[in-house]
């Protein structure tokens, strides 16, 4: 005697609602990504670093379709921070791939109308290692074409340098020696700005002394009161917006985001 | 690098369309003036007509960051 098993009768699940709103809503059964999502927010709520994020781009199931979503709130609305590719991506499982010539994803989320300046973190967790000349913004708003005033900008890397600020005319620009990672860059109630990497400290300096951006963040690009430009290539699996983390709650966030990408398999 | 070059008209009718599911073309302009989409976009989509746009040579417009 045989017996037929429908598999999807057996499609594990996540006790977390959120986690499973989100599975639901992107349409993943899969259960390595059930998983790795799952326990990505249990963790995330544990930590800290979920009640602190507005937007949550875990970029997982391979799809435009997929990596849309909010996991904070994954409703296909651009009032729930859903995001909105454009131009040439390619998407993937191991993340969405800008290509650095037209693409970026529009989050919706605007600081100047949800944050405060002092108290704001930008994250971005990139699988490419890149170091061109030009200025390939990686999640960023400003008002000025040049990037002089009024940035909210992470470039993990580019003539060996990043260039990063909140609410900031120009920006700091510490040594980059490899974009690949978790980024972080978080003013936590002060002008203090701190940046890390992986979860480590890299640097500090005064930030957040100008005003956001009255626009959207883009991921990709930086949306330059309402045009996308300086385009970025690397590819993405991972980006969150939202209030500022001390460095315990930085550190738990790359454990956290790492721990996801390792059950993926695509961690760097 | 290469991109596929466009008319003014081509490049308007493929605002607020999409190549795929959840990603829309946009049509950008080069350092000459020509209206270009890049390969990811032609490739993935599926429009006769955007698959057989002519292809040439990408020359971007360079951007001058502000710096330190």
């Amino acid at each position: 005697m045989s017996f037929l098993v429908n598999p999807y009768l057996y499609a594990p699940t996540c006790a977390d609602a959120d986690g499973a709103a989100f599975l639901s809503a992107a349409g993943i059964t899969d259960p390595t990504i059930t998983s790795a999502i799952c326990t990505l927010v249990t963790s995330m709520k544990a930590n800290g670093t979920w009640a602190k994020c507005s937007a949550i781009y875990p970029m997982v199931g391979g799809t435009a379709a997929t990596h849309k979503f909010n996991l904070k709130n994954p409703l296909d609305t651009n009032a729930a921070f859903r995001l909105n590719f454009v131009g040439g991506w390619t998407h993937s499982a191991n993340g969405a791939l800008p290509n650095g010539t037209n693409a970026y994803a529009d989050s919706f989320l605007n600081a100047s109308t949800l944050l405060t300046k002092t108290n704001t973190h930008l994250s971005v967790y990139l699988r490419t290692d890149l170091n061109i000349g030009l200025f390939p913004v990686d999640i960023g708003s400003s008002t000025d074409v040049n990037l002089g005033t009024n940035n909210t900008i992470l470039i993990t890397r580019y003539t060996n340098k990043s260039f990063n600020a909140i609410a900031q005319n120009g920006s700091f620009q510490p040594a980059s020696l490899d974009s690949r990672g978790l980024w972080n860059i978080t003013t936590n109630s002060s002008t203090t700005g701190v940046y890390y990497r992986n979860g480590t400290q890299y640097g500090t300096s005064i930030t957040a002394q100008n005003n956001f951006a009255n626009v959207s963040l883009y991921i990709g690009a930086v949306n330059n009161n309402g045009t996308p430009t300086f385009y970025s290539n690397k590819q993405n699996a991972f980006a969150s917006i939202g209030s500022g983390f001390s460095s315990t709650e930085a550190a738990a966030l790359y454990t956290a985001v790492q721990a996801m990408q390792t059950t993926l398999g695509r961690q760097v | 690098m290469q991109v596929y070059i466009l008319t003014y008209e081509q490049a308007q009718s493929l605002i607020g369309i999409q190549f795929m599911p959840d990603n829309y073309f946009n049509p950008i302009m080069d350092a000459e003036g020509n209206h270009i989409i890049s390969i990811e976009e032609v490739e993935q989509c599926s429009i006769d007509w955007v698959k057989a746009l002519p292809l040439i040579t990408y020359k971007p417009i360079i951007s001058k960051p502000w710096q330190e």
